[in-house]
């Protein structure tokens, strides 16, 4: 398969009529129906939905990490790698994610103190990411610095000692006789000291850029010391130590208090300007897909039903669903009203358009017809049989 | 030492009103499990609910609202302070509540006496997932405090588990079925109509939206106001989400780390917020429009522990117009304008 | 729900040796006006008899039919097994229940209480109760009981502690429940599954201890339908005969077989529930 062509040069990431079913005691879930996203490099693509919508599951497996009992049945997700090669995250191979996961593509998810294991101080926890990934870079760095001491007469035994053991391990970290060294009581302690001591220096610096208030202390803090919005802000650290091209953020600021959601939505913003990732930023609220998204994809009960940049979503809402999730919003001074009926058993889902029972303007090919993602007009795409739109939503966004 | 407010509570006409009220949680410590400290909850609120009015509240975690509203229905056991509370709602004026205020004061009752007010105050929680019994019929759920309460039984209470199912939306054939095989928001009308089925007077909702999705939120909005019309109720209205308190709200009151800092009605509230920290609240809601950009306060700091609350002012250590006064001097809960009160050193 | 052969396989050894309980006396029809427990003799010789047609598994050690012993071993076994886990289970529910859902003091001395039993070796404790208490199958009843109830109130206790900090178990006392009521009608209720699982993986264990009390001589009777009982008979005739060491097989083969196979139907089974109410499978 010729990939190069599918991704057009400012694509990051696609994904492409994705299929994912849950197979459990009650039935098979139909979680997500021929999902289509795309996302431009440097854009936040803000992704809309209730309970049912399979935001979520679609979100984890763009890394492959689809939570059994579902299995990915169709479709493809197409990544720009760093190297700009082209892959299909789901035909890689269990090795080759381990090396995607937390260097290319990060995740964050809803609760901090879940995501952050209680039995290490936050500073082991980071290092951890640090190490899967960057290891060379910091190998380097720990050589240069006792190069440094070389040239200023510090020759002792420790100094060649982790110098013969870095130079090592930058050929080979797996290599035999480095496990073996590691294990002598204290000369396996000795090799590790400069490694750390850098690790550590990297690690601060990483936690002043998340505005974390007194880093040296915090470095040594386990995470239940910490609130709730410094978790979260580790956590944050931690996808962002490698400095990956993609962050799926799945309702980071959702169990957050409002003063402190202000907070890190601010350094999300500025993070992603130093940074220059791309973000994937799912949640319920449409306040703060208002304020985070550069584009907003909404979903419903497993599909895509509509996509556009962020104003214009706002302005002009097409899919009744859209419409109808903005009416339910509270705002001060204005009325605001519910949509009826409930969400749809994912099980036996309600054929052909799956809102057509709750949509006040369903027709009958609403019943029969699965309404396909198109292109109403620059960059608005609609899947609602009440827009005829050009053609086929194929290249949805792509320019 | 911290002050009573100063503000003159205007009982009569109310419900339930809390005066001085203080609710602390002990922590304990050391190998002889002994009290080294408070986790000081509450500490020293005073207010009144009108009779019939929704009266928000409005705060962020670990600020007590939750706790204020189970120790007002006395699920909690205050630490100090009184609890006022008359079921029709008719509590005398301030010059005659100081001889009869032992019989409207329910801080202290226990036993017979408090369970037959039970009827008359109940609560509504978060989270209608856990605060239904997974092992129960929805019959049994909504027709046991009748039951309990002495007051209805067999055939008799089914036929008003079957009214109350009706007035929030549901129907005869949900009496037969468990929880969870309900949504959301079916189950928080679930959990509506058990606090609703011994026809109360005041009752205590929180956060009662917030764990449901935003599509359906509009409309126990709407099925909350119908019942207090229809049945006569009082709410105390518990939510970090302000918009959704200034849409059902008649007042609200803005608690931070366990004291009343504004109260006012809700228009006036958002248009004109005086409290620092109020103000700083507002600015962080998201609002869901991209072409507004709202200027932002961002409070620094991290929001202090209630266990160790600071000196004075409880917010000083992160309001930006804090003075030399504000860490030594409690502000009072004083009356501004008509019917906006603020505890400020600024006002 | 049973997905897995082997719980298949487990459910098939209960269900047999269930029908084989049941039907108890029309396999081995008792003697009229004696103790159907009591297995009927057919001579006093201590040689055991291989099996033949009249006695299709031989007769043990003073002539006691083996095919009679086993069956009727198996009622007893059901009867006592379930009883002593009817009884333990009520008493650890109530003791743990009451520790986990008033804590406090009355937590600490139950569950110190618990401890000490839990201190000794059940096996070991059982002996020497039954020592104390003249053997027999009552005092091995008796014993087993006072050695099994401390598991169970721990694991009640747990769950009641789990249960007692939910919403709805605040909303009941909201509404004005009585402790009697929150406890009986919203605690247990949801506190009781894993009790369930565990008394049904322990029925084996409970009938292997006492077998092994029968076969050292403290619980049921020479002669009794008991299945350790017979393994006892048996003790001097495992080294058979000389040049023939299987001579007598069947006298500690075969209850030793049934004895192996209700233990271990009982376990999968257990498993297989286990798997079942395991919320990660089940997928809700």
């Amino acid at each position: 398969m010729r990939v190069e062509e599918i991704l057009s040069p400012n694509e990051q990431l696609r994904v492409k009529d994705l299929i994912v079913r849950f197979y459990t005691y009650e039935g098979i879930v139909k979680a997500v129906e021929k999902a289509k996203l795309n996302l431009r490099r440097g854009e936040t693509l803000g992704i809309v939905g209730e309970t049912g919508s399979g935001k979520s599951v679609t979100a984890l497996t763009i890394l492959a990490l689809t939570p059994p009992p579902g299995r990915v049945e169709g479709g493809s997700i197409l990544f720009r790698r760093l190297n700009g090669s082209i892959d299909d995250i789901l035909k890689l191979s269990e090795e080759q994610l381990i090396r995607l996961r937390g260097k290319e593509i990060s995740m964050i998810f809803q609760e901090p103190n879940a995501a952050l294991d209680p039995l290490y101080t936050v500073g082991d926890q980071v290092a951890e990411a640090i190490l899967s990934h960057r290891l060379p870079e910091m190998l380097d760095k720990a050589i240069e610095s006792l190069g440094e001491e070389v040239k200023n007469g510090n020759e002792g035994f420790s100094t060649r000692l982790q110098l013969w053991a870095y130079n090592e391990m930058k050929k080979n970290p797996k290599a035999l006789k480095l496990r073996l060294v590691k294990r002598l009581p204290i000369i396996g302690k000795m090799i590790s000291k400069r490694l750390n001591q850098v690790v550590r220096e990297e690690i601060i610096e990483l936690l002043r850029l998340m505005e974390i208030p007194d880093p040296e202390r915090v470095v040594d803090s386990y995470p239940h010391e910490l609130s709730g919005g410094m978790q979260q802000r580790i956590v944050i650290a931690i996808a962002l130590a490698c400095s990956p091209l993609l962050l799926l953020a799945d309702e980071p600021t959702t169990s957050l208090d409002v003063t402190v959601q202000a907070q890190i939505l601010d350094l999300i913003r500025r993070l992603k300007e130093r940074f220059g990732a791309s973000i994937i930023y799912i949640t319920h609220d449409m306040g703060v897909i208002a304020e985070i998204s550069d584009r907003v994809a909404v979903m419903y009960a497993g599909n895509v039903v509509e996509v556009a940049p962020v104003k214009e979503l706002f302005k002009n809402p097409l899919h009744p669903y859209t419409k109808a999730l903005l009416e339910a919003i509270p705002r001060p001074g204005a009325t605001f009203k519910s949509i009826p009926g409930t969400v749809p058993n994912l099980v036996n889902p309600p054929p052909g358009c799956r809102f057509h029972p709750r949509c006040p303007y369903a027709m009958p090919r609403c019943v029969k017809e699965v309404p396909e993602l198109k292109r109403i007009s620059e960059e608005h795409y609609v899947a609602c049989h009440l827009y005829g739109g050009e053609g086929h939503g194929e290249h949805s966004g792509g320019d | 030492m911290s002050h009573a407010t100063s503000m003159e509570v205007k009982v009569m006409g109310s419900i339930v009103a809390a005066i001085n009220l203080r609710k602390y949680f002990p922590i304990v410590g050391g190998v002889f499990r002994r009290k080294i400290g408070d986790v000081k909850a509450v500490d020293g609120v005073t207010f009144a609910i009108k009779t019939g009015e929704t009266f928000g509240l409005v705060g962020e975690s670990g600020c007590g609202k939750t706790t204020l509203g189970k120790t007002l229905i006395r699920l909690l056991d205050p630490t100090s302070g009184k609890i006022l509370f008359d079921p029709r709602g008719e509590l005398p004026d301030n010059p005659r509540m100081g001889e009869q205020m032992n019989d409207y004061d329910i801080s202290s009752v226990k036993g017979k006496r408090l369970k037959s007010l039970r009827r008359y105050m109940q609560i509504v929680y978060q989270n209608p997932s856990t605060s239904l019994n997974p092992r129960m019929l929805v019959k049994d759920i909504v027709a046991e405090p009748l039951v309990v309460q002495g007051l209805a039984k067999g055939r008799e209470a089914e036929e008003k588990v079957l009214q109350i199912l009706e007035r929030v939306g549901l129907a005869r054939e949900h009496l037969y079925r468990y929880p969870h095989e309900f949504s959301g928001g079916q189950k928080q009308r679930i959990a509506i109509a058990r606090a609703l089925i011994t026809h109360p007077k005041f009752i205590v909702l929180d956060e009662p939206t917030s764990s449901v999705d935003v599509s359906v939120r509009a409309s126990l909005l709407d099925l909350f106001k119908e019942l207090q019309k229809k049945m006569g109720l009082t709410y105390l209205f518990i939510s970090h989400d302000l918009s959704m308190i200034e849409a059902i709200s008649d007042r609200v009151a803005v608690m931070y780390l366990g004291k009343i800092v504004e109260i006012a009605d809700p228009r006036e509230l958002f248009d004109n917020p005086l409290h620092p920290y109020t103000q700083a609240l507002f600015s962080a809601i998201p609002i869901p429009d991209p072409e507004i950009r709202r200027e932002r306060i961002i409070l620094g700091g991290e929001p202090p522990s209630p266990a160790n609350p600071p000196s004075g002012c409880r917010f000083h250590p992160r309001c930006r117009y804090a003075r030399e006064i504000c860490s030594s001097q409690e502000p009072a809960l004083t009356e501004v304008k008509p019917g906006h009160y603020v505890a400020c050193h600024l006002y | 729900m049973r997905e897995t052969p082997l719980s298949i396989v487990g459910l098939a050894i209960v269900i047999f040796f269930t029908i084989i309980a049941i039907a108890a006396p029309v396999l081995a029809p008792p003697r009229p006006g004696r103790d159907p427990y009591m297995i009927p003799r057919y001579g006093y010789s201590p040689i055991p008899k291989p099996p033949s047609p009249e006695h299709p598994f031989g007769l043990t050690q003073g002539q006691y039919d083996l095919y009679y012993g086993v069956i009727w071993g198996t009622r007893a076994a059901y009867r006592i097994g379930v009883l002593i886990i009817a009884v333990s289970a009520l008493i650890g529910i109530v003791v743990g229940g009451v520790a986990g859902y008033y804590g406090g003091i009355i937590d600490e001395v139950l569950m110190r209480i618990t401890d000490i039993i839990f201190a000794f070796p059940g096996l070991i404790l059982a002996m020497a109760l039954v020592v104390a208490f003249g053997p027999g199958l009552d005092s091995v009843t008796l014993a087993m009981v006072l050695v099994w109830w401390p598991g169970y109130a721990r694991l009640i206790r747990g769950e009641f502690l789990r249960i007692r900090s939910e919403d709805f178990v605040e909303a009941a006392k909201a509404i004005g429940c009585s402790d009697l009521r929150v406890i009986v009608k919203h605690i247990l209720p949801n506190a009781i599954y894993p009790l369930l699982i565990m008394a049904s993986l322990d029925i084996g264990s409970v009938v292997l201890n006492v077998a092994a009390l029968s076969f050292l001589g403290l619980g049921a009777p020479e002669g009794y339908a008991d299945w350790g009982q017979l393994i006892s008979l048996s003790r001097n005739w495992i080294t058979g005969k000389p040049g023939d060491p299987f001579a007598y097989w069947y006298v500690y083969t075969i209850p030793g077989l049934f004895l192996f196979l209700f233990v271990m139907g009982w376990n999968l089974l257990g498993d297989a529930l286990r798997d079942v109410m395991d919320p990660m499978i089940r997928r809700r």
